[in-house]
């Protein structure tokens, strides 16, 4: 049955196709707004000029909603030529031969010679083949509302991960307000791990046999860090099930005093708060006198079943040319991926310091979850969220949760390291 | 007179229409045509239905067997009853879902049916402005579920909804916080939200059931010198004894299988406190992409709602007739 | 519920006390209604700073100018009427036809079909979808207002079954049967005598479909793909970006939805009561 059907949509499609001169690419979204939507549309309108005879068709979903949907579309055949594809969904979709190794086609690129160092590093994390080109890098920073800080008599932002308790017990003393603006919800995986990185002191979250260090006393007192934020009362109560929206309206609204984010939150808040009101500073140093803030990115990728792969190459390449990268990583708020792309005014200037510092100076090493990981897309959005809200509201102890995290991940990396 | 129309329909003693009734006279189809009558109108129903859903629903149930990675048909493989085993003996969430569940139904249930009788209760006596009362009062039902999700989420907000102050100012909290971020309350957020949308369900069906009920027993009943109250015991609920059954029936079951509310207000959280069964199915389905393992939680769930039909219909027979 | 007495201090209590119950119901329904239009009143800047009000210090109509004219929400308004009333007349003429055989038939199976009617109710449409997309993906039904149609048709003719064939019972056999003694067959019988008595049950089906149909949301958003086929349920949700929720566009569009539905189904209430009565009665 499945075979007769994946048949008759081959044949469909293939019908459909050979009746055209013209190509038709159908590239995919999933990380949407109208703004977005309309930057991307020009990008892709300068490509459609330069290419008459290719026609770009572009599907955008919400992103709510966006793996779901993607992932039905994927099974019922109806596959998009090219996809925006977050770091977390890469190994997924490579690891089940969706998508094509984009190497071959690099070399007809305008600018592929000038890719960072990153781009190419990240692009290739699973299986060392380059299933995609990074768009940017998220980078986590420490946001810290200037106002709240002087009120509680601070006189700069925590540098430590003790002044971050401190300053986190001087602010929560305020009527009505709270240190940290805790995401115990949906997303908060990215802030668990970084607290558990920085008091371990490294990022080896796996050792050579795949065992995880997750669950090594370092890294529980990184988690038992976060219980005692929420269960001092540092944190907003219902932050046991924030996700990103509210976060960062805690922060904009003068809810909460600290928060830690990427430059893509920059712009919402940027919007909402004036400039001399917050600044954005590196992350708090752990007791071995470094920070582990988290990276992340996305980028595009093309589908294993797209039937015009030459063309869909062109248009990844374009999207990712200096140019068209440039303005794309201004608009949307992430660290570009051509050397030296990111001396350019817009992040050099002040508010990018944080972000500036952590790339700069060898206290701080970015750290890039295990995504390589099929299964870490399921720990991060399921496990995380939920172990950590029992953790928070003491319903389970700080090592009860690291080991049966550290179980799942070592798991999955003893299967990924048998596979090589 | 009020009867239940599940199973029923025109039971009544009048003649049928059928093979043998001289009232066929002028067209005396074969006896298969006669047979078959019912069945040239209720084909369209159930072409469509067999099609849209059983035929779907067999195969997403057939999932329940294998195990499925979804984006690449060829890792699917057979394995026979292991999800159920999983599902039985070692998924914690599964059952704490099932009893979340429990009280989500009757929690739901109770508040909605009961304030739903007594709205229809109100509106069975004519005053100056029904028509319009009651066209506001209705619709809530008409409001699209995750609409008054999200509206009901912003309510129970402290920050900017006016829910939290009020429950502190009449002492049901202690100060005012978000319950939705409260394991022990967060289940009370999409209930209410519930009983707002589904007491028009109740008010509408019980208010038609109530205006059945032939006046004369009522004054009958005040002759013979009943109290209000025993006119409702004797007179009107044996009345609406059907109807309430098939709207509980129905409901109980609408219910159970709502996902909506408790994915936009809570998303099952916090830990799982929330997690029902059919936002569990669509959380391990559509998160962790694992359709095998939840088509095994919703075979578990239409077992369950099956067993509770069968077992409602079999009271319901037990029951001596009212009518 | 008592026969009528001469007003008494007991009975003005009585009324005042029904008065004031009505009153809680009708602001129990309204006030979630009214605070979606506060916050698509509100200007951005000021929802999260203000605090709790039950107004804002002030009211803007850009978000309803937004929506209307420099967003897409015109055309997923139209596709969901599109959907909604094609759905709604198709499920009330299958209904018709299924409640009809309920209402007016003695047959074998039966009890069957009425317990395949109530199977179907407890199906978790969530484990539907993927076979549903598989299925109509060769069939060119994914991405369709027409296929959404064909779903939405199937999900709501089991209830609308059970309202029909409610509204027929209220309908005497008598009717058709002596205009069939005349000489009509039951079909021209049914054409001419009942589907005249019927228009009010048949209104009531159609408005609670458009309703179920018009709020309907999973399907739509995993069945169509192209933004131009959007129902206003899943351009509801292009709202929420990664980055921020435009709160107060979201809930303009969400009000201008909500006139449809609500004046649609003020509309058709009565007859949903009254034909239910009737059925009731009659039976």
């Amino acid at each position: 049955m499945k075979r007769l059907l994946t048949g008759v949509s081959l044949a469909a499609m293939l019908l459909t196709g050979t009746a055209q001169a013209e190509t038709t690419l159908q590239l995919v979204e999933v990380i949407t707004s109208p703004q977005r939507t309309e930057v991307l549309e020009g990008m892709i309108a300068k490509f459609e000029e330069a290419n008459p005879d290719v026609t770009v068709e572009v599907t955008s979903l919400p992103w709510g909603q966006a793996f779901e949907k993607l992932a039905t579309m994927v099974q019922g055949g109806q596959i998009p030529d090219v996809v925006e594809m977050p770091d977390r969904w890469l190994s997924l979709y490579a690891n089940n031969d969706q998508l094509v190794d984009l190497a071959s086609y690099m070399e007809g690129w305008p600018d592929a010679g000038e890719l960072n160092d990153r781009a190419l590093q990240y692009g290739s994390y699973v299986a060392d083949t380059m299933y995609m080109v990074p768009y940017g890098f998220y980078l986590r920073a420490m946001f810290w509302n200037k106002k709240l800080f002087a009120e509680a008599g601070l006189d700069g932002p925590p540098e430590t991960m003790d002044d971050f308790m401190a300053a986190s017990e001087a602010i929560s003393a305020l009527d009505g307000k709270s240190g940290y603006c805790l995401r115990g919800g949906s997303g908060g995986a990215n802030g668990y791990v970084m607290m558990m990185a920085n008091m371990m002191g490294h990022d080896d979250y796996f050792d050579a046999n795949g065992n995880s260090s997750i669950n090594s006393p370092e890294a529980i007192q990184g988690l038992q860090f976060l219980v005692d934020l929420y269960q001092k009362g540092y944190v907003p109560k219902d932050s046991v099930n924030w996700g990103f929206n509210e976060i960062v309206a805690g922060f904009y609204s003068g809810t909460c005093a600290m928060l830690d984010q990427d430059p893509d939150a920059l712009i919402a808040i940027a919007e909402r708060m004036d400039a001399e009101d917050f600044a954005v500073a590196p992350m708090p140093l752990g007791p071995a006198g470094k920070s582990f803030p988290t990276i992340g990115y996305a980028g595009w990728a093309m589908f294993a079943a797209s039937e015009a792969k030459d063309e869909a190459a062109a248009l990844i390449g374009h999207l990712s040319s200096r140019e068209s990268n440039l303005e794309w990583a201004k608009f949307v708020g992430v660290i570009p991926i051509h050397q030296g792309a990111e001396q350019d005014p817009a992040f050099t200037g002040p508010q990018f310091e944080g972000w500036f510092t952590e790339m700069n100076d060898d206290r701080w090493k970015p750290t890039v979850m295990p995504t390589y990981l099929e299964e870490f897309a399921y720990f991060a959005d399921v496990m995380a969220v939920q172990g950590g809200q029992e953790l928070l509201l003491g319903e389970r102890t700080a090592e009860d949760v690291a080991n049966e995290w550290a179980t799942y991940l070592g798991d999955a990396q003893k299967k990924w390291l048998a596979a090589q | 007179m009020a009867r239940s129309p599940i199973g029923g329909g025109a039971t009544s003693p009048d003649v049928t229409v059928d093979a043998r009734s001289p009232r066929g006279a002028e067209h005396r189809s074969p006896r298969l045509g006669v047979l078959l009558e019912p069945y040239y109108y209720l084909s369209p129903a159930l072409i469509l239905i067999a099609l849209v859903m059983f035929v779907p629903l067999v195969v997403g149930l057939s999932y329940a067997f294998q195990n499925i990675a979804i984006l690449n048909p060829f890792k699917t493989g057979f394995i026979g009853l292991a999800n159920f085993e999983t599902l039985l003996f070692k998924d914690k969430v599964f059952w704490r879902s099932l009893v979340n569940t429990v009280w989500w139904t009757t929690g739901s249930l109770g508040f909605q049916f009961f304030l739903g009788l007594g709205l229809a209760l109100l509106l069975n006596r004519p005053f100056a402005g029904r028509r319009v009362v009651q066209a506001i009062v209705f619709l809530p039902w008409a409001v699209p579920t995750f609409l008054s999700g999200l509206t009901f989420a912003w309510l129970f907000n402290p920050v900017i909804g006016p829910f939290p102050h009020w429950m502190a100012a009449l002492g049901m909290l202690s100060e005012p916080y978000n319950i939705l971020g409260d394991p022990g309350l967060a289940m009370w957020g999409p209930i209410i939200a519930n009983v707002w949308f589904g007491i028009p369900f109740f008010a509408i069906t019980l208010l038609a059931a109530l205006q059945a009920i032939p006046k004369e027993l009522y004054e009958a009943a005040a002759i013979d010198g009943a109290t209000a109250w025993q006119g409702f015991i004797k007179v009107t609920l044996p009345f609406l004894a059907p109807m309430i059954a098939i709207t509980v029936l129905l409901r109980t079951i609408w219910i159970s299988n709502f996902a909506d509310l408790v994915v936009v207000m809570t998303g099952g959280g916090p830990a799982n406190s929330t997690q029902i069964l059919p936002s569990y199915i669509f959380t391990t389905a559509y998160k962790k992409l694992d359709f095998g393992y939840a088509s095994a939680i919703a075979t578990a769930l239409l077992l369950l709602l099956f067993l509770y039909a069968a077992i409602l219909i079999q009271m319901r027979k037990r029951l001596p007739d009212t009518t | 519920m008592s026969a009528a007495v001469p007003a008494m201090p007991g009975s003005l209590l009585r009324m005042l006390g029904h008065r004031a119950a009505i009153l809680l119901y009708v602001s129990f329904a309204l006030f979630p209604l009214f605070w979606l239009i506060k916050i698509a009143v509100t200007p951005d800047r000021l929802l999260y700073s203000e605090g709790v009000r039950l107004w804002p210090s002030a009211t803007t109509w850009a978000n309803f100018d937004f929506v209307l004219l420099k967003s897409d929400f015109p055309a997923f308004f139209s596709n969901s009427m599109t959907v909604s009333f094609g759905t709604a007349i198709a499920v009330t003429l299958i209904a018709s036809g299924a409640g009809y055989a309920f209402s007016r038939f003695h047959f074998g199976g039966k009890a069957a079909v009425v317990a395949i009617m109530l199977l179907t109710q407890m199906f978790p449409l969530v484990m539907l979808i993927a076979p549903i997309y598989r299925l109509m993906t060769p069939l060119g039904l994914t991405d369709s207002l027409a296929g959404l149609i064909i779903v939405y048709t199937a999900f709501n003719v089991p209830f609308a079954t059970f309202l029909m064939q409610s509204f027929f019972d209220g309908i005497p056999k008598e009717l058709e049967e002596s205009a069939m003694i005349d000489g009509c067959t039951r079909f021209s019988a049914l054409w001419r005598v009942i589907f005249p008595l019927t228009l009010p049950g048949m209104a009531a089906t159609l408005g609670f479909v458009f309703t179920a149909a018009w709020s309907e949301l999973l399907f739509a958003l995993m069945l169509i793909n192209s933004e131009e086929k959007m129902t206003f349920a899943v351009g509801l949700l292009t709202f929420v970006s990664k980055f921020s929720v435009d709160w107060g566009q979201m809930m303009a569009a969400a009000v201008l939805a909500l006139i449809p539905a609500c004046l649609f189904f003020a509309f058709i209430q009565r007859y949903l009561v009254q034909g239910l009565t009737a059925g009731a009665i009659k039976g």
